[in-house]
């Protein structure tokens, strides 16, 4: 089982506050790690941790045994990470079909060199990305939405595509925060079936959720964060039956 | 070579023609801090009181204290049209920061046309005479004007400080300049508050270019790169340390005034071209040493956005 | 007619200006306002190469058009390197930096300008034909920066535009795009520059100075940012308006200011009203890199 995703001893404090407290984590290829815990445990604190947006007081991560640390969150991506964010964050001048093309880890046409002087390779190129897209817009229930732009859509909706984007990306971890949130009904068992497959394939995964059932039907294991500390770790209906930590949860 | 009462010389009349430079400074990293823009109209401001004064003295014939008075009176005014009109609208739109930049950057030059074609391209200086008596302490050479000057330039600073940090909108002010959303959340009328900022650096500025203009003269392109000197400073000083900035300014205007021994006068505009890439590339959160003398110092260290800074709740709603 | 040939080919340079300036500006979202800068390091570099080494204008025009692209990397890097706002500082330093060099070596001949760049083309194809060139070079260049926004180096520039943090979390880099963007833009200023400067043959620092880069903003401004024939449209617009101005027949100390000022209200005026310029760009960024036979089964 090859650990994907490594994060060894790390720390930050903003302030007073603590975020990160001496936090040790995997994240294993083929699995789903849930990450749960009230608000302000710094559960996505840690993304933003992992992805170099923050900078840690110490402690190292690394990725598929490469140390991520000093850089930037664009080189990360391009080592194989990816991520969905709290608040969504599409881009709302192109339709939900550029927003996934957009997804893939780079074209030769976002290289000027290429643009200018080898227009025929952008073609063959896009050929295929657009192949890919169509895919995983229809794995993830969007086919008939490709051309819809972002104003247009219902939030759920906006969220699935988010998740579609990240896929896009072909990244060997995937860090998902709260892709449940706001999304109810027939999108939630896609979000679900997405997810699975995308564990299946080989992908290290790690959720944030605060929705207990999608956690507790998708996780292969749970970490439960608090405070920034990782109080609790093992199999999630452990973590569920755990009062103690129940009373955490909703205590604050 | 150097004669020492010539370097002696040279350097107290740099020090004290920096004080109109702190003064910019300060007005200009006043605004950064705590409106959270690059204030490219404070070039329009500092036309504006100049050629007030300027007006004033030599074309209406009035003392000195009346012009200075028009000039803070015509600034202000200025200040705050740019700020009801101009940036309130563009924040309440919600303008992106490339929108404000050009807003900003568009007024100056349209000041800088209209005082062109009023006024000319000739150099002018508010009084028809810029020479001072001058004092001999002993073989040093002490303009009349260098002692009034300094004071009435630390005595400007060192009220904002006071202001900053004893009175009640001093505190709003640096409220918002460190956590604006949160400012609002405690009845903080942010609106107030930027307009304030705007004017307390209008009038900053007016006393500078009453200082400057009795000394120096001035064409309609002069307040631009007085200007650019203030940008300059602010970022050496760091962003959010208004001592940094007066301080980065001091230095600096010393440093371009004493360049006169070493290169020729054509060259020395161009100085201010070689420190501002110099602390692009080196400095671009300022020099750390002047981290000890912050006055409402910011704990969180961003690097500017233009991105204007919200407007109270209750328009938010519109 | 000499006349209208003239004309014709500033209204053609002005084209490849404001298009290439609304690429930096509209496109890449950068805040800069030294593209007369970069006009400038073509003009007098072509200038410069013509007059005292000879060169022809087919070797000088495309050599400064890469000192402009070269000079922009240099300026840019640093800046760019700490975030998109220290362009603007970076930029309008260069802007006034560069006039006072270009005053003041004697390679450029000082403030008395750079003159006697011999002659390219015209005497053999004459003004007519120049002009033909200039328009038919603008229109390439039009439809170049278009092909280029519309495929996908243009939705790469789009999303960045739109959520930088995000952008760089699928693994491309703002700075480096922003860095290119900037470049082109400015190599592309650079070339009309040397353009410029063998048709006219004489060419000062004054030429170059901020004015121009109100000029410029106000053509893309006006014509409608982030559009293809939004700069064309403010162009020749704003060409054809100082011409208009000067069968007014007032002094030169007016007429400067006067066209200043009209420029700088009319961008404060569109500002606010019509924000989005006269051929408004559309909310939504359309690719053209994809052809109608899209969907695959």
């Amino acid at each position: 089982m090859t650990k994907v995703l490594e994060i060894k001893n790390l720390n930050k404090s903003f302030g007073g506050i603590r975020v990160a407290d001496d936090i040790n984590l995997s994240l294993t290829a083929g699995r789903v790690l849930g990450l749960i815990g009230p608000n302000g445990a710094g559960k996505t604190s840690l993304f933003n941790l992992a992805f170099g947006n923050v900078k840690p007081d110490s402690g190292s991560i690394l990725l598929n045994g490469t140390l991520l640390d000093g850089m930037t969150p664009h080189q990360r991506a391009r080592c194989g990470l990816a991520r969905t964010w709290q608040h969504v964050r599409l881009f709302p001048s192109l339709t939900v079909l550029d927003n996934i093309l957009i997804g893939a880890r780079g074209y030769p046409g976002e290289h000027l060199t290429q643009v200018l002087f080898r227009p025929s390779r952008l073609a063959a190129h896009m050929k295929g990305s657009l192949e890919k897209a169509y895919g995983i817009l229809e794995r993830c229930g969007l086919g008939s939405a490709a051309e819809q732009t972002l104003a247009d859509l219902p939030y759920g909706r906006q969220k699935l595509v988010g998740v579609a984007r990240a896929l896009m990306n072909d990244a060997q971890c995937l860090l998902l925060d709260e892709p449940m949130a706001g999304v109810e009904g027939q999108l939630y068992s896609i979000m679900q079936r997405v997810v699975r497959e995308v564990a299946e394939s080989g992908v290290a995964v790690g959720v944030v959720e605060h929705n207990v059932a999608f956690i507790r039907d998708l996780c292969d294991e749970g970490v439960f964060m608090f405070a920034g500390k990782i109080l609790a770790r093992g199999a999630v209906s452990d973590l569920i039956a755990d009062t103690q930590l129940t009373e955490l949860y909703f205590g604050t | 070579m150097f004669d020492l009462v010539i370097i002696g010389q040279i350097l107290w009349t740099s020090l004290a023609t920096t004080s109109y430079l702190a003064l910019f400074a300060v007005a200009f990293a006043l605004v950064l801090k705590v409106n959270g823009i690059f204030n490219f109209t404070q070039a329009a401001a500092m036309s504006v009181a100049f050629y007030t004064a300027y007006s004033c003295v030599q074309i209406f014939k009035l003392p000195g204290a009346v012009a200075f008075i028009a000039a803070i009176v015509m600034t202000l005014a200025l200040c705050w049209i740019i700020e009801i009109t101009g940036f309130a609208s563009l924040r309440k739109r919600k303008a992106s920061s490339l929108f404000v930049f050009i807003f900003t950057f568009i007024v100056s030059q349209f000041a800088s046309y209209v005082i062109t074609l009023i006024f000319g391209t000739w150099s002018y200086t508010i009084f028809p005479s810029m020479f001072w008596n001058v004092h001999m302490l002993g073989e040093l050479a002490i303009s009349a004007w260098d002692v009034p000057a300094m004071a009435s330039a630390l005595a400007a600073i060192m009220g904002l400080f006071a202001f900053l940090r004893f009175t009640r909108y001093g505190q709003f002010m640096l409220a918002v300049s460190d956590k604006p959303d949160l400012a609002q959340f405690y009845g903080i009328d942010t609106r107030k508050v930027f307009l304030l900022t705007m004017l307390i650096a209008g009038a900053l500025v007016t006393l500078g270019m009453f200082l400057f203009g009795t000394r120096s003269l001035v064409q309609p392109r002069t307040s631009m790169e007085l200007m650019l000197f203030a940008a300059v400073a602010t970022i050496i000083g760091g962003i959010g340390n208004l001592a940094g900035a007066a301080i980065a300014a001091i230095c600096l205007g010393i440093i371009q005034n004493a360049s006169i021994l070493f290169i020729s006068s054509e060259w020395q505009s161009f100085l201010l071209y070689v420190f501002l890439f110099t602390t692009i590339i080196f400095f671009p959160e300022g020099l750390k040493l002047t981290r000890k003398l912050k006055v409402g110092a910011t704990s969180t260290r961003q690097l500017p956005q233009t991105q204007l800074k919200p407007q109270a709740a209750a328009e938010r709603t519109e | 007619m000499e006349f209208i040939y003239l004309i014709i080919i500033v209204i053609g340079i002005y084209v490849i200006l404001a298009s290439s300036f609304n690429f930096v500006i509209g496109y890449g979202g950068l805040l800069s306002i030294a593209h007369p800068a970069f006009f400038a390091i073509g003009a007098y570099t072509a200038g410069i190469l013509a007059r005292d080494l000879g060169w022809s204008g087919w070797i000088t025009i495309p050599i400064g058009a890469m000192m402009a692209f070269c000079c922009s990397i240099v300026v840019s890097l640093p800046a760019l390197r700490i975030s998109g706002d220290y362009l603007i500082i970076a930029s309008i330093g260069f802007q006034l930096g560069l006039i006072e060099v270009l005053k003041n070596l004697k390679i450029t001949g000082g403030a008395g300008g750079l003159s006697n760049i011999p002659a390219f083309l015209v005497p053999q194809i004459g003004s007519a034909g120049y002009a033909a060139l200039v328009t038919v070079t603008a229109l390439l260049v039009v439809l170049l920066l278009r092909y280029v926004a519309h495929g996908p180096y243009g939705r790469a520039v789009t999303a960045m535009r739109d959520d930088e943090a995000a952008f760089a979390a699928l693994g491309r880099s703002p700075m480096w795009l922003k860095l290119w963007v900037l470049a082109l833009g400015s190599g592309i200023a650079g070339f009309a520059g040397g353009i410029y400067a063998l048709y006219f043959r004489y060419v000062t620092p004054e030429q170059f100075d901020v004015m121009q880069s109100n000029i410029i903003l106000t053509m893309v401004m006006v014509g409608g940012m982030r559009t293809t024939w939004g700069p064309v449209v403010g162009a020749v617009l704003l060409e054809i308006l100082p011409q208009a101005i000067t069968f007014l027949n007032l002094p030169p100390s007016v007429l400067g200011p006067l066209q200043g000022i009209i420029f700088t209200s009319l961008v404060l005026i569109f500002m606010f009203v019509r924000p989005g310029g006269l051929v408004s760009a559309g909310q939504h960024w359309h690719g053209s890199d994809y052809g109608p036979a899209r969907r695959v089964p």
